[in-house]
């Protein structure tokens, strides 16, 4: 059969030449590089360079069994932009940077106020070993003083940061995560507002804080969420699976462990440009603390405190949040997802709207138990 | 014929022989004359069957009909072919001027072996003799069918190995038949002594990797692919047969998927199919990710990988075909040296010398699993043939993966993939993938 | 149907996630590219249930053969190498796309060069294969890989990130007219049918084509083109869509696969989809050949003795890839496809004369030879 070896023949003519011409030029081995672990951007003191990037870089050690405590190297360089700070940062390590293993950038409290979130975004966005994955956060006081810190107990390989963000570590119902493309996507829309979290490190403790969540427009100054605040919004975009909640009322006071969450939000629209803003929330779970004794055939009535309670934190959040005109949940879309785009009112007329919306909260609690005890 | 010419013509033949025992008999007005060689012939028999009778029969009448009965008698029909049969233990015979061929081969390789080479756990443990006579016994004695037909041809100008081909004339396809027929009589080789042997003289590409006949040891397979239409071949002295047309899935199945239940052994078959792959793209897939997308594998993982190689002094390239190099070297030491010695040995290459090279750090720990990992991968491949193409093949997938990266990883695997389905194994796509109903008129034909 | 039709029209339309149509479609989702989807759905199914009654009527034949019989050499000879080019564009168009993907995502230190020949070396001698061959291919690779892209937007579908409202809102711009840069996309998905215009000579027996495998067909592609468009506006938002260079990569690396070896989608994703970009841009320019070998009657040629005229559309193929690898940046190929598309959206429904033509002429033939 001539005609196959002809076609071997070319193949290895093609073939023999390429590899030895292109073999090696590109081969690069993985202890040549060096993974960035976070990214974290602060405003500098300089004038002309206002970015301050601080990169945490694992350090590869032979094997985790003999050196179980987390080993990091730190760079930090300031620059006029992110990029030409990066650049810098590249000299300063003998391997090359590794930004495909980044899983969380942090961004300092100051920069954000600056209104340069659109900057770090398109930075962010546009390189494409940046995963879109990767959680970003908030950094009090400062990004650098997160990313630099380690707190007692980490395990090398995984930073303990990870674990607040994760959903497999802890599983607190105060941590909001949002990855870099909800971050985009939320930037680059006017009807839905960003929510960051906070982390905190405090001056003299070694462990980090993550309860709180900073909200801001595309333009506005950011507007910071409490605790019980982010938990609110929390259960409503149903970020959370467990959540604990009290019941201070008619003399009782009562905890309840929340396991499961179902919420469902709407808006309807009433004449005049007047929206009314419908969430429904099913709370199922049990008692699981009390400071009085609780009789198991009252639950009904325990269900009926719960509701009210529930109801009543509700709306005052939401009714601080709608009031200022932050919109973490999406009631914005959730209204242009319900009429035709040529009937809808324009942003400013929606605003104005959702300024003065009514709120409407029914909380369906579903006690089941009072506890092990009664 | 007359009787002084052949009795001239068969001394000619045989002059370089010191063997040949001519014996004249005559007694009582019997005369009969006996060629052999004297090492290739049972004398047992030859004593029972002719020369007792020969003394104790009446007439020469009788001793002729006698002989003419046994079952041993056979035929002449050309000078040639008495040269041949008493080169293979026939006794010739002269009585009356005539000339007659009795079979009192003497063979010793007659008996069953022990599987060796496919064992299972379950199902016969006994595979074929050396003898091919004894073989197509065996295959007869499994199938049952008149439509069983068995051809001899005769290979091998100085050895003249007797081949037989062996086939159920009602289910083989005749095109691959003639294909085989016409491919044997086309071989000119001088030693035939190993059907594996006639594989590579009878296949269109004599450069292939992967095998287009499928040798086996086992009896039930034989009968299996016997029944599936396939053409079997067996050359005269060697234990193993080899059945053609075969496809890529045939060497993917042991008999012993018959012999268990549906469930073990569909997780049998998975467990092999990752083994296969597994083997097949690990270290490829090693190199790939550490020398140019270290950004694929979860971050712990790709630490792990990082870490291990910190101080090894070669790139990942290097590193794995050293490594693999020395696991093919064990494992073709152990099968060369002697059973007793084998184990030491492979103790000694594997544990040792793996812990060592760690030690020395020449190669990260995770390449010593990925090695092991391969080999134990490699020998989950049911047919040993399969193994060995998968063993070169590796080679070639590793060799892309370090000049054109894991994309050009992916893109080897289809073309493997594209090379097996474009080849044939006579006539035969050797991969695809079969309709699930077989009973359903097929929609669509060759081209 | 054989299931080997199903595969030919599938890898058209699945293949075209990576390729430029979804970023065509999101250029307009404020102007009709969700009424241009459900045109394009109706005229392309349309479309398919012509192209294939009019093959199954002429079993085993290639469109080459057809045209043969009925037509001039004027006509056919310039014709074929008019479509051959746009097949060949049609698989360049996957092929340029998939390097600038592999480049940008996985080894962006390799030379553009390299990653190219990578994708041609690999895809080039697949298409001197027989065409029976180039579907066995199809359906092994097939196998292969489009279970774990099944996974990949079941993934999706179930992620908690995939926000419903924005797909709404989108599917709410139902009520713009079609536009037809976005019909053009549409339509394109379905032209793997086209392909029969050679893989027909595999088919040769009389296939059924009723009612039910149209409507198996108009389902798939609904599915396919629905997943295309709203899955990437579900994660990505509405307002800057259009923005986003590769959609589908975007989307795929916003999920995470939290307890496997690999952690983001997106390399899943890449590598799977370099099975099914190498499976169109193998069909294509299988058909290319194949159309080419026909008009210049490739196998006889000869030098020294070895058949060498199949080698000369390989080396071009070769040259003009690399060429254009290089040479176009990410813009212009998206300004190419769009005008390829919109190109197809005339050639093919005008196609459908021609086919009449070529009916009544076998007609005729047929009777007279029974005269």
């Amino acid at each position: 059969m001539p005609k196959k070896q002809n076609k071997t023949k070319l193949f290895l003519l093609v073939l023999i030449p390429i590899i030895t011409l292109l073999s090696g030029c590109e081969f690069k081995d993985i202890d040549k590089d060096v993974f960035v672990s976070m990214i974290g951007i602060d405003k500098s003191e300089e004038e002309d360079k206002p970015y301050k990037i601080t990169l945490k870089l694992y350090v590869p050690t032979a094997s985790f069994k003999q050196s179980p405590e987390p080993e990091y190297s730190y760079i930090s360089h300031s620059g006029e932009t992110l990029t030409e700070a990066i650049r810098i940062l590249e000299t300063y390590s003998d391997k090359e940077l590794e930004f495909g293993h980044t899983k969380l950038i942090v961004i300092g409290e100051e920069l954000l106020k600056e209104n340069k979130a659109m900057e770090l975004l398109d930075f962010l966005m546009r390189r494409p070993d940046i995963q879109l994955i990767s959680w970003v956060a908030v950094g009090r006081p400062s990004a650098e003083k997160i990313v630099k810190m380690i707190p007692k107990g980490e395990n090398a390989a995984y930073p303990a940061l990870f674990n607040y963000f994760d959903g497999i570590g802890t599983e607190s119902q105060y941590i909001v995560s949002t990855y870099l493309f909800d971050f985009a996507r939320r930037m680059k829309e006017s009807s839905i507002d960003i929510i960051l979290p906070i982390i905190e490190v405090k001056k003299e403790e070694s462990h980090f804080e993550v309860n709180k969540s900073l909200i801001f427009t595309n333009d506005g100054e950011p507007h910071e969420l409490d605790t019980y605040a982010t938990l609110l919004v929390n259960m409503i975009l149903k970020n959370v699976e467990v959540a604990d909640l009290f019941v201070k009322k008619e003399g009782h006071y009562f905890f309840t462990k929340i396991d499961s969450i179902k919420s469902k939000y709407k808006v309807k629209i009433l004449d005049n440009n007047q929206v009314e803003l419908d969430i429904k929330i099913h709370l199922n779970g049990f008692i699981s603390e009390s400071k009085k004794a609780l009789d198991p055939e009252e639950l009904t009535y325990y269900n009926q405190l719960f509701k009210q309670e529930g109801k009543e934190n509700f709306v005052e959040a939401l009714t601080e949040l709608v009031k200022n005109g932050y919109d973490p949940i999406g009631f914005g879309i959730d209204y242009k997802a319900r009429t035709w785009h040529n009937k809808r009112m324009t942003d400013e007329e929606w605003e104005e709207a959702y300024k003065n919306a009514k709120i409407e909260v029914e909380v369906i609690p579903g006690l089941k138990s009072t506890g092990a005890i009664q | 014929m007359s009787s002084k010419d052949s009795i001239k013509w068969i001394y000619d033949q045989f002059k370089d022989t010191n063997e040949l025992i001519e014996k004249n008999m005559e007694y009582d007005n019997k005369h009969l004359l006996l060629f052999y060689i004297k090492s290739l012939i049972d004398m047992d028999m030859l004593e029972k069957f002719v020369i007792k009778p020969f003394f104790e029969m009446s007439s020469e009448e009788q001793l002729n009909l006698y002989l003419h009965a046994l079952p041993q008698f056979q035929e002449i029909t050309s000078k040639e072919q008495v040269q041949l049969e008493v080169m293979k233990g026939n006794t010739l015979i002269v009585i009356q001027n005539e000339y007659y061929l009795l079979d009192f081969r003497l063979s010793k390789n007659d008996e069953v072996n022990q599987t060796s080479i496919e064992t299972t756990i379950h199902g016969s443990q006994l595979a074929f003799s050396d003898n091919l006579a004894t073989n197509i016994n065996i295959i007869r004695t499994n199938y049952h069918q008149p439509s069983l037909t068995v051809e001899y041809i005769v290979e091998g100008e100085v050895n003249q190995h007797k081949v037989a081909i062996i086939y159920d004339k009602d289910k083989v396809k005749t095109n691959v038949l003639d294909t085989i027929r016409e491919k044997l009589q086309k071989v000119d080789k001088q030693l035939i002594s190993s059907t594996t042997q006639l594989n590579n003289y009878i296949n269109d590409k004599p450069i292939t990797i992967f095998p287009q006949m499928i040798m086996t040891e086992r009896p039930d397979r034989i009968i299996y692919n016997l029944a599936g239409g396939k053409v079997i071949l067996f050359v005269d002295g060697n234990p193993q047969a080899v059945a053609t047309p075969a496809v890529f899935f045939d060497f993917m199945t042991t008999m012993e998927d018959n012999y268990h239940t549906f469930v073990i052994s569909l997780f049998l078959r998975i467990l092999r199919y990752a083994g296969l792959f597994l083997s097949l793209l690990l270290p490829a897939v090693y190199v790939g990710v550490t020398s140019f997308t270290p950004e694929v594998f979860r971050t712990e993982l790709a630490l792990t990988v990082a870490g291990s190689r910190v101080g090894v002094p070669f790139s990942s390239f290097i590193e794995v075909l050293f490594m693999l190099f020395f696991m093919e070297l064990l494992l073709e030491a152990s099968i060369r040296l002697p059973k007793a010695v084998s184990a030491t040995a492979t103790t000694v290459g594997g544990l040792i010398l793996g812990t060592a090279v760690t030690e020395a750090s020449l190669a990260s720990n995770i390449m010593v699993i990925i090695v092991s990992a391969v080999a134990i991968s490699t020998f989950v491949i049911p047919v040993n043939e399969m193994a060995f193409s998968i063993r070169v093949v590796r080679l070639l997938l590793i060799l892309i993966t370090s000049v054109f990266g894991l994309a050009g990883l992916v893109l080897g695997f289809f073309v493997l993939l594209m090379y097996l389905v474009n080849m044939d194994s006579f006539g035969e796509p050797y991969l695809r993938i079969y309709a699930f109903s077989k009973n359903k008129k097929s929609s669509e034909e060759k081209t | 149907m054989s299931r080997y039709y199903y595969y030919l029209i599938l890898i058209n339309m699945v293949a075209n996630i990576i390729a430029s149509v979804p970023a065509i479609l999101f250029q307009y989702h404020k102007d009709g590219a969700v009424s241009s989807m459900i045109f394009g759905i109706v005229a392309g199914t349309i479309l398919v249930t012509v192209y294939t009654r009019f093959f199954n009527a002429f079993p085993g034949m290639t469109l080459p053969d057809l045209l043969k019989k009925t037509t001039s050499k004027w006509f056919y000879k310039p014709f074929l190498v008019l479509l051959a080019v746009m097949w060949f564009l049609a698989g360049l168009i996957t092929l340029v796309t998939f390097t600038f993907l592999l480049i940008r995502y996985v080894t962006p230190e390799m030379p553009i060069t390299q990653i190219s020949l990578t994708l041609i070396l690999s895809v080039i001698f697949g298409c001197l294969m027989r065409t029976d061959r180039v579907l066995y291919t199809v359906e092994l690779v097939l196998l292969l890989t489009f279970p774990l892209i099944l996974f990949i937007f079941y993934k999706a579908y179930s992620s908690k990130s995939l926000n419903w409202d924005f797909v709404k809102e989108a599917a709410l711009y139902v009520n713009q007219m079609p536009h037809v840069n976005s019909f053009g996309a549409c339509f394109f998905l379905f032209l793997g049918v086209a392909n029969l215009f050679i893989f027909n000579r595999f088919f040769t027996q009389k296939q059924k084509f009723k009612l039910k495998h149209i409507s198996i067909i108009g389902i798939i592609a609904t599915l396919t083109l629905f997943t295309t468009y709203f899955i990437p506006i579900g994660f990505n938002g509405f307002e800057s869509i259009d923005k986003l260079v590769y959609p589908w990569i975007s989307t795929s690396d916003s999920l995470r696969m939290e307890f496997f070896m690999i952690e983001r989608v997106l390399f899943v994703f890449l590598f799977f989809y370099l099975g099914i970009a190498f499976l169109s841009i193998l069909i294509h320019w299988h058909v290319s050949m194949e159309f080419l070998r026909f008009v210049f009657n490739l196998d006889n040629i000869k030098f020294k003795g070895f058949k060498v005229g199949k080698f000369i559309p390989v080396s071009i193929f070769i040259a003009i890839s690399l060429f254009l690898v290089r040479r176009l940046n990410e813009y212009q190929l998206f300004q190419i496809s769009s005008t390829l598309y919109n190109g197809l959206v005339i050639i093919f429904p005008l196609m459908i004369i021609l086919f009449f033509f070529i009916k009544r002429r076998m007609k005729d033939a047929e009777e007279a030879k029974q005269n």
